[in-house]
């Protein structure tokens, strides 16, 4: 490669701990605010204190922290589940058949991404209320498929086009319906993309804060994680160290998963945006 | 299996399928073949239809109503045309609090993401394999960081009691009493500036070094032979090679930075108790759910999405042309 010389490779290291600080404080300071000792007591100095686990063990044996975890996952889990398998039929669809309206579907898809969600909190909150399912949790899921389904669909999309179509047509040849082609290659083949975005649907339903909060509404049992954080919060004083040891557990499996599936993500969000 | 038995006609509800121009009652191989892409879309277009598209249509049919508490349980109509447009724009709020508020924060956290992300970008391109996987890893960290965790860890940080800034300004000398950094404007949106600005240069970092790397090499030594620069080469070479990959950026920066709300209420006075740090988005649900004016919330919900319309348009046009559907 290039030479480089010494004040430049300097300055390059110096760019280098600076963007790490900077990246990294506010997870480690979450982290080390979770588990100092002094962040509940009224000491100030939260450097100077010994470890414990105490924000930790009061934040679930003094609020529903438990539940609304349980909450989360099963809003997540089912989120997953429905919008996987449907969003793999959609991106079949318009990446195997040659239909007439197939650019208009897929115009569609782009564009409904594209819809600020915010912007259909009042007419979802009373769609959920005709339904009655508002405060229970399936509510939370139905609206929560939906919002994951158009950047689903544009993934897979990626993912399906790049099962040659020539093993398809030896299933065929092998004597396979559609439906046993499908079952035997499309859909172990897909199976990483799948998982990706799954992932994403997860991580998704996992941090959504404005919708769990206008569904639930006073539904404290069904609360999800994100919006029961506020349970730490008290009226002149608020227990910071339950918030960041709560936020710990909260944090730590999305950025596990995250980090696991991005690479795969990334590539297949790049591939629409550069050519070649 | 079940998904290649066509189920019989009058069950699709699908307003496509009249174009297809089916009239044999009899099936045939060549009609099954023709209905299995709208078969396998009809899940999703029943869930875009119903909770997607028909929302989108409610939420203009409510901004041209006085939909209040009696509405939203009765369901009954009550048609005031332009009305709430017009409270709207007549609302010195809008002018000297929500624009601002929404505007030149988007503009200032999409310059600053946007340059941020390009600078970080360049920086991994320049460093080895192994230093830019070491360092990815961690940039990935801020972007997997949840938002409404990572708005509460800012909210500590900025604590007007024991946060780490009062802290250590107030041990170096530079103040005497803590700082309530939440009750200014400026210093409110500031904080709410570094925390979108950390939690999204992460995407922008990825994605420009996706397409640094795909810059041709020998067009960037043959510049650097000729005489040019590291900043001729930047703006003249990978610029005009990534322009692209930065409308695509900027754009989609632009759309949720203008929309940003949980980052915005979740902080001290942002769920609408302090009127004076109310963005377009917070605005729309306070006005709507704590005040019950829905019909009021509805418009400037709509209003928002007219804006983020416009912008989406723009981005469908530059993808369009990028990569063909």
């Amino acid at each position: 490669m290039k030479t480089r010389s010494i004040p430049q490779q300097t300055l390059k290291a110096i760019c280098v701990a600076a963007l790490l600080l900077f990246t990294l404080f506010p997870a480690t300071w979450m982290v080390l605010s979770a588990l100092s000792s002094n962040t509940a007591s009224g000491q100030t100095n939260i450097l100077d204190f010994s470890w414990t686990l105490d924000n930790f063990v009061r934040v679930f044996t003094k609020g529903d922290f438990g539940v609304y975890l349980r909450n989360s996952v099963l809003v997540a889990l089912g989120t997953v589940l429905v919008s996987a398998v449907v969003a793999l039929l959609a991106s079949v669809a318009v990446t195997r058949f040659h239909f007439k309206f197939r650019t208009t579907v897929l115009m569609m898809i782009l564009v409904v991404q594209m819809v600020p969600l915010e912007a259909l909190v009042i007419p979802l909150f009373v769609q959920v209320r005709d339904l009655g399912l508002l405060g229970q949790l399936p509510g939370l899921i139905l609206v929560y498929i939906a919002f994951s389904l158009p950047f689903g669909i544009w993934m897979l999309r990626g993912f399906v086009a790049a099962v040659p179509k020539e093993l398809e047509e030896a299933a065929y040849m092998d004597g396979a319906t559609w439906g046993r082609m499908f079952w035997s290659v499309l859909l172990p083949l897909t199976l990483p993309g799948l998982v990706a975005t799954s992932v994403f649907s997860f991580i998704t339903a996992w941090n959504e804060f404005i919708f769990a909060m206008t569904l639930m509404g006073g539904a404290q049992e069904n609360f999800t994680v994100s919006i029961g954080l506020k349970a730490f919060f008290g009226e002149n004083s608020n227990d910071w160290g339950a918030v960041m040891a709560a936020s710990t557990i909260i944090t730590i499996p999305v950025v596990v998963f995250f980090v696991l599936v991005q690479r795969r993500l990334s590539s297949g969000l790049v591939a629409g945006a550069v050519k070649g | 299996m079940t998904t290649i038995t066509p189920p019989p006609l009058e069950d699709l509800k699908d307003p496509f399928l009249e174009e297809q121009t089916i009239t044999k009652p009899r099936r045939s191989f060549a009609r099954s073949i023709a209905l299995r892409p709208w078969l396998l879309l009809t899940p999703t277009l029943i869930i875009f239809a119903g909770l997607l598209l028909w929302p989108l249509v409610r939420v203009v049919l409510f901004s041209l109503q006085d939909y209040g508490l009696r509405e939203i349980r009765t369901g009954e109509f009550n048609f005031v045309g332009l009305d709430n447009y017009i409270k709207i724009f007549n609302d010195s709020k809008l002018w000297q609090v929500v624009l601002p508020n929404t505007v030149v924060f988007a503009i200032i956290v999409v310059a600053g993401t946007v340059i941020l992300g390009t600078l970080v970008a360049l920086l991994l391109a320049s460093l080895n394999k192994f230093w830019r996987m070491i360092v990815g890893s961690v940039v990935m960290v801020a972007w997997a960081m949840p938002m409404v965790t990572g708005t509460y860890v800012w909210v500590w940080i900025f604590d007007a009691d024991k946060g780490i800034v009062n802290e250590t300004l107030m041990n170096m000398g530079l103040m005497d009493e803590p700082y309530n950094w939440f009750a200014n404007r400026f210093s409110f949106f500031a904080i709410a500036a570094i925390n979108v600005i950390h939690h999204s240069f992460p995407f922008v970092a990825i994605t420009v070094l996706a397409g640094l790397l795909g810059v041709s090499s020998e067009m960037l030594e043959a510049a650097q032979l000729d005489g040019a620069g590291p900043f001729r080469r930047f703006f003249s070479i990978i610029v005009p090679t990534l322009k692209p990959v930065f409308a695509v950026v900027i754009i989609l920066s632009t759309i949720w930075d203008f929309k940003v709300f949980a980052q915005i209420f979740i902080m001290p006075g942002g769920s609408g108790t302090n009127r004076e740090v109310l963005n377009l988005g917070v605005w729309s649900y306070v006005e709507s759910f704590a005040q019950n004016r829905y019909g009021f919330g509805s418009a400037i919900a709509v209003l928002l999405t007219i804006v983020l319309l416009i912008i989406t348009t723009v981005y469908v046009r530059t993808l369009m042309k990028e990569d063909e559907l």
